[in-house]
């Protein structure tokens, strides 16, 4: 039986236009456009970019800055449409990008846990039956109905990498959230991810530690102004990467 | 479970269909929905002392200078049967809903942004939860204008059971009317504050707070019932505490504007929704 892979990203491009002129209202839209001073400028953020990623494989993505690499993210995450080309992403996915955004301070840490729960896309039921197991993981349980904005901000984060982390995802994709935190909680989060990986999800990580992508991945990208410079094994391509400087 | 979460499924090829997805999502996001009301009417009671009573509050102190200032004005015997103290509540709680209504709905979606930016969700759901939102407030606001009708022996008629119908109109135009803003709003700053004038402007040459007679046969009273808001609340009048029956017309404009705003709005925002998306 032929499998395919969860994730098929195909010649995909991303263009989007932005207003040199920086025009933010009507008012000086109106006036630009009677004096035709509109100034728009296509950015092409990723530029037929072509790969896919199997099941239990970690896919390293690397680049400097700006080159497309958490645009790619979004664009496998659903946040953006591409433009061109077409992306496949087969299983549940679970974007750790920026964790915790939509947890509110005035919510108790049950509430923000099933808010957040839903955002990512999960069933309310299921997450009410699953509060004492996140809560416990991220060793808040004493302050379960208290409102979060008491939390300290390593307890927020270990909250929310508990609440992403709850499930078995077909598609991980991550973006530098393994950065956060104290170093007992890094090797916890360290120890929830391999063991998602090791569930048989397909891992898409963008790091700027190439000690951490060497460690971790097994394949990987090297993105250059939103194009492939590089694709291929993890060793050869984060050589490549860390020789170009 | 395995089998059920390998169904979920994103192809960028399969193109949103224009308004069936927008409403599958309204339905398929219920939950999420729930969940984002709950979480607008906690945060705000939360942060009041007062809590749930300001909503009530709030509303009764602009009325009640409202009423100091206008009751000998427009208050004067002959033109109202009912309170004038009851017609203004009635006109002020109608309006607000109104007004803070399409508001909220026009701004949810930028205000979300940091979620959108990160997860895939409709944010046309973040629209209608802000709608759902406002109306609940609208219907706690009601409680000081049942209390008012009763202290004052105007009574509650039984056509009370029908104002869920302009509560839930009403809330289907806000919805469209903040998509509407929110294809904008993305685009340009600036739109909300317009929206917001413009909103407050349609709510002035409503009847709130004045009657109908001070324009009666100018030019001015046709820009009035033109106002699809004023079939909103002439309707609301009449069933909530049995103010003058309005004529017919009103009740196909009510229905109708509902039904063209919605659908438009969802229209225009899903034609725009990708371009939305870079936007943000």
């Amino acid at each position: 039986m032929i499998v395919s892979p969860p994730i098929e990203v195909l010649d995909v491009s991303l263009r989007y236009r932005v207003d040199r002129s920086n025009v933010g209202t009507i008012k000086e839209a109106a006036f630009r456009t009677l004096r035709r001073q509109q100034k728009m400028e296509s950015i092409q953020a990723l530029d037929g970019v072509t790969f896919s990623v199997n099941k239990g494989e970690i896919f390293g993505v690397v680049g400097p800055n700006g080159a497309g690499k958490s645009t790619l993210m979004k664009v496998i995450a659903r946040v953006l449409p591409p433009t061109d080309g077409r992306v496949l992403v087969r299983g549940q996915v679970a974007p750790m990008i920026e964790l915790g955004s939509g947890m509110n301070p005035e919510l108790t840490a049950r509430e923000n846990i099933i808010l957040y729960g839903a955002l990512l896309g999960r069933d309310p039921r299921l997450i009410r039956e699953r509060v004492s197991a996140i809560v416990e993981w991220a060793g808040v349980e004493e302050f379960v109905d208290v409102p979060t904005r008491t939390f300290s901000s390593g307890m927020m984060a270990r909250l929310a990498f508990s609440v992403a982390t709850d499930i078995d995802p077909e598609v991980l994709v991550v973006d530098e959230v393994l950065s956060v935190g104290d170093k007992a909680f890094r090797a916890k989060s360290q120890l929830r991810m391999n063991e998602l990986i090791a569930g048989g999800a397909a891992v898409v990580i963008v790091s700027h530690s190439i000690p951490l992508l060497r460690e971790l991945s097994t394949r990987a990208l090297w993105l250059d102004h939103g194009q492939i410079k590089m694709l291929g094994a993890a060793a050869e391509v984060l050589d490549g990467y860390e020789a170009s400087g | 479970m395995t089998a059920a979460q390998s169904t979920v499924y994103y192809d960028s090829d399969l193109r949103r269909r224009p308004l069936v997805a927008e409403f599958q999502n309204f339905w398929r996001y219920r939950g999420l929905i729930r969940l984002l009301v709950a979480r607008d009417l906690t945060v705000r009671y939360k942060r009041s002392v007062l809590g749930v009573w300001w909503t009530i509050l709030n509303p009764m102190l602009t009325i009640g200078v409202l009423w100091i200032v206008f009751s000998n004005i427009f208050g004067r015997g002959g033109v109202l049967d009912e309170p004038y103290v009851i017609y203004l509540t009635a006109g002020i709680l109608l309006s607000t809903y109104f007004s803070q209504g399409v508001i909220a709905a026009g701004s949810a979606i930028v205000n979300s942004r940091n979620i959108l930016i990160k997860m895939y969700i409709p944010p046309e759901i973040f629209s209608l939860a802000a709608s759902v939102a406002a109306a609940s407030h609208f219907v706690l606001s009601l409680i000081p204008l049942f209390i008012l009708q009763l202290v004052l022996g105007q009574g509650i008629p039984w056509t009370v059971v029908l104002v869920p119908i302009p509560a839930i109109l009403m809330l289907m135009f806000i919805t469209g009317a903040g998509l509407l803003i929110a294809s904008a709003a993305v685009y340009y700053r600036d739109v909300l504050d317009i929206s917001r004038v413009v909103t407050q402007l349609l709510n002035y040459l409503i009847p709130t707070f004045w009657t109908l007679d001070f324009v009666e046969g100018t030019a001015v009273e046709l820009i009035v019932k033109a106002n699809p808001v004023y079939s909103y609340l002439v309707i609301f009048r009449w069933w909530v505490y049995g103010g003058d029956r309005p004529p017919n017309w009103t009740i196909a404009v009510m229905f109708g504007s509902a039904v063209v705003v919605l659908v438009l709005g969802v229209y225009v925002f899903s034609r725009n929704w990708r371009r939305v998306a870079v936007r943000l």
